[in-house]
């Protein structure tokens, strides 16, 4: 069971205030949402709007069907009425003619904001109206209203009379509980601290804090720029540096020295900004210096559009660099999966001293959801103590070793010191131009490919009859094939589904028999062409039968997949 | 603990200037400054990017982040934050530093992290065999400039005390005993200390030889004030053929890792995260 609900306005009008309080709302009474953000690369005007998936289950992926409009604007409106469901009901700020919309309700969102004593409330009256609508219990909202308002005794007066008089206004049209969600009612104000409402972009920041991050450095470029804004405001309460790089060539480089000096670190940029960062990852892979790189992919080349979506810069992390050395690329397909394997990126990162990137993408950066409360473990750091250092009779920073892993002192903490060097170098890390020494010290860093390599897991795949037709799909595309597929295997298995998390490296996938045996091989990925269809033929000796891609930068939606899919399982 | 000598900043690399080059001043100088100030090789971290003179910290016996060309800065001011207690010492050339990495240069004064710059400057590419740098002479004929530089030299000193740079100053790598006396000073300086060192190139630049320096040369005197800023500047714009040595500027503004302490502590350490991530976790709800 689920409602979808689209707040639509102009870019500054509080459309992302009002899903926050809504997703809260739906968050403390024991429901699911997924909202996802479609906005214009401006501050103010346009037409932007915030779309909540609200269901009784967990819900991972955009629809395009909505059941409840509620407009901030004449525009908005004009734009996004037509979207709405034969069935469904529209809330504007101006009034409609009855006989033009019957959907309509009979009265105007911001008049009630007006009543209320301050036109700034329509953001309240949006949420209101719409926890209405889902009769969600009435002591949540005005807790959320208070929490958010509490430092401020006269805004909180307006807003808390926004409420009032919005439930008034509902039950008086009889809308109120129009669009009611079984099961979910938690009595009181959510008591329950086993579940967050949070966004992509900081579960990636919270992630990198569970994973141990001290330090990061960054330049702000969207959708990228969450992850520094979240952990900014957790400095203190963390204990995290987060560091405003002039540009992103001096962010890696930073992180760079953070790392050599001890600290987990990270960067974080979209493709452009990281295409400046090359040359540093190239330094990192030299150095084999630990560092996860967040890219937040948005479609190109160049700018491109700045707040839209795409999955197109798998290869420019594969290939970014020059020279050769061993890095992971891993890419979540969820909220929660975007704080479990950021996590675990830092220890990749750290215990193979390598570059580890995350892959995600605006939808994911932008979108909010309800997830379980996460586990935090203890940090297994795999660098010397300074009591392991002090034990050693001499120290050097690049010793041979047989899987090219060699320990890691950080400075200042033993007698020994660290060196490290951009030139190739020899063991202790000084410059070294010798034909046996740059031979060795290439060799080792081949050997250390190999030994990320060998621990490649096997991606995740849900296979009914081998010999069926394989989706492939990773990142945010993932979950929205995922219930594409529930709908077209619904009587009998038309397709089986690889997702993929870990996109390098690639183990050998013909272990798996769905991927060995298959009849057809589809990939699904928001991008215009060779990304994992390239990666799977160079490195799979397979190509793909078909593809199935985006040029739009608007996010794949359940319903357009079920189309999509849906044609492709005939053979040939 | 043994008493340090002179030796316990020596290391086993071999060098690869040229003969005659004034790297090896500086090099000297370093070393004994370290002695001076009683620093032991492992509480001390240098950090370089590439070019003949950000060779340095492998000819000398202490911790070592030899980066990439003109991205040294960038890397030390991270380390340093995360390692605070060590002394952190850059060293650029001016290709590096004003070339490849001016803006890192220029925000580096901004952000006023506790660590000394040293930018040897040959006014010359050194490594890539003497093409222009940013400080080569207006005219000077140079590689790839075979009808003379066109550009203005960029006067560093000058821009450093426009910005505010809390330590500004100038020494001769020839002139060991004034080197020594202002590398010292800019070590203990709290808060982002630059030193342009003056050095001949003797394989590709004519002009500023030893006895230019020797001729141009002059040394700041007591009446020097370089608490105030404006006459730090004039100096360093005099247009006179005269070149300052000493300590032309600086103020007392607070680096910036105390700024910003409170609840950060060790970066080097993440032990406390369950407990402190468990209370932010209430936020998002
Ligand atoms: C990104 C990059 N660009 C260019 C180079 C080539 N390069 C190495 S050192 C150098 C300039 C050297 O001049 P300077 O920094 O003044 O140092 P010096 O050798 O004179 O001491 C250049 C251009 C490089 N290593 N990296």
């Amino acid at each position: 069971m689920e409602f979808n609900i689209r707040i639509t306005g102009a870019a500054g009008q509080g459309m992302q205030t009002a899903a926050d309080l809504l997703g809260r709302s739906l968050l403390r009474s024991g429901l699911h949402v997924y909202v996802h953000q479609d906005i214009e690369s401006r501050i103010r005007g346009g037409i932007n709007f915030s779309q909540l998936r609200c269901s009784d289950r967990p819900v991972h992926a955009p629809v395009e069907r909505v059941d409840l409009l509620v407009s901030l604007s004449p525009e908005s409106l004009r734009a996004h009425a037509p979207a709405v469901n034969a069935g469904g009901m529209i809330f504007a700020t101006s009034a409609v003619e009855p006989a033009d919309c019957p959907r309509c309700a009979p009265f105007v969102l911001s008049e009630l904001a007006r009543k209320a004593g301050n036109d700034k409330t329509v953001s309240t009256v949006a949420a209101a109206v719409a926890a209405c609508a889902l009769d969600l219990p009435a002591e949540i909202l005005d807790t959320l209203v208070d929490e958010r308002f509490g430092s401020s005794e006269k805004l909180l007066d307006v807003n808390r009379r926004a409420v009032q008089l919005t439930r008034e206004a509902m039950l008086e049209a009889g809308l109120t509980g129009r669009l009611s969600l079984p099961g979910g009612s938690v009595s009181g104000t959510g008591a329950s601290t086993d579940r967050l409402f949070v966004s992509g972009a900081a579960s990636v920041a919270l992630g990198a804090l569970a994973g141990g991050c001290t330090f990061m450095a960054a330049y702000p470029m969207s959708p990228a720029t969450g992850i520094m804004t979240t952990l900014s405001e957790l400095t203190h309460d963390c204990g995290v540096w987060v560091e405003q790089a002039e540009d992103e060539i001096a962010a890696i480089n930073m992180v760079a020295g953070a790392s050599y000096a001890g600290a987990r670190s990270m960067t974080a940029s979209s493709g452009g900004g990281f295409a400046l960062m090359t040359e540093g990852v190239s330094l990192l892979g030299m150095i084999e210096c630990p560092a996860v790189i967040v890219i937040a992919q948005r479609p190109g080349p160049a700018t491109g559009l700045p707040t839209r979506t795409a999955q197109g810069d798998l290869r420019l992390a594969l290939n970014a660099g020059h020279g050769r050395f061993a890095r992971v690329i891993l890419a979540p397909r969820t909220v929660s999966e975007a704080y479990a394997l950021t996590a675990r990126a830092f220890d990749l990162a750290e215990r193979y001293q390598i570059p580890v990137f995350v892959l995600t993408d605006q939808i994911l950066q932008d979108c909010q959801t309800i997830i379980d409360r996460p586990d935090v473990p203890p940090v297994t750091r795999h660098v010397l103590t300074p009591e392991q250092a002090a034990a050693l009779p001499f120290y050097e920073r690049y010793a041979q070793t047989g899987d090219g892993i060699s320990p890691m002192a950080l400075p200042g903490q033993s007698r020994h010191v660290v060196c490290v060097d951009s030139d190739e170098h020899d063991p202790a890390g000084h410059l070294i131009e010798d034909a046996a020494g740059s031979a060795a010290m290439a060799a080792k860093r081949l050997r250390r490919i190999a030994t990320v390599d060998a621990a490649a897991p096997l991606p995740e795949c849900t296979s009914h009859d081998p010999a069926l037709p394989l989706v492939v799909s990773w990142g945010t595309t993932a979950p929205v094939v995922v219930e594409a597929l529930d709908a077209l295997n619904a009587g009998s298995p038309r397709f089986n589904h690889l997702q993929v998390t870990q996109l390098w490296p690639l183990p050998d996938l013909r272990a798996i028999p769905a991927f060995a045996a298959c009849s057809r091989l589809i990939l699904v990925e928001h991008s215009v062409g060779d990304g994992l269809d390239g990666v799977l033929a160079q490195t799979q000796l397979r190509g793909v039968d078909a593809f199935i891609g985006k040029l739009d930068g608007r996010p794949f939606t359940v319903e357009e997949l079920t189309a999509r899919i849906g044609k492709e399982d005939h053979h040939g | 603990m043994a008493e340090l000598t002179l030796n316990d900043y020596k290391s086993k690399v071999e060098n690869a200037w040229c003969p005659g080059c004034g790297n090896f001043g500086i090099l000297n100088t370093l070393q004994k400054s370290l002695l001076a100030l009683g620093l032991p090789p492992e509480r001390v971290l240098l950090v370089s990017g590439i070019g003949q003179a950000p060779k340095i910290v492998h000819y000398v016996h202490a911790n070592a982040f030899d980066g990439l060309h003109g991205r040294e800065v960038s890397s030390a001011q991270a380390a340093k934050i995360v390692a605070d207690d060590l002394t952190v010492i850059v060293h650029s050339g001016d290709g590096g530093a004003y070339g490849e990495g001016g803006n890192h240069f220029l925000h580096a004064m901004r952000r006023n992290v506790d660590l000394t710059h040293v930018v040897h400057d040959n006014h010359i590419y050194g490594l890539t065999k003497g093409q222009a740098s940013p400080t080569t002479e207006q005219g000077q004929k140079v590689a790839v400039h075979p009808d003379g530089v066109a550009a203005l030299p960029m006067n560093p000193l000058a821009l450093a005390i426009s910005q505010s740079c809390s330590f500004v100053a100038q020494s001769l790598s020839s002139n060991a005993g004034h080197l020594q006396e202002i590398l010292c000073e800019a070590i203990r300086h709290p808060g982002f200390s630059f030193v342009n060192v003056l050095q001949p190139c003797v394989s590709w630049d004519p002009v500023h030889t030893y006895a230019h320096y020797q001729k141009h040369c002059y040394l700041l005197d007591a009446s020097h004030d370089p608490t105030d800023q404006l006459g730090a500047l004039a100096v360093a714009l005099a247009h006179d053929g005269r070149i300052p040595l000493g300590v032309l500027y600086r103020n007392e503004r607070p680096a910036l890792r105390p700024i910003m302490e409170s609840g950060i502590g060790d970066l080097r350490t993440c032990t406390d995260r369950p407990a402190r991530l468990a209370a932010v976790f209430n936020r998002f709800r």
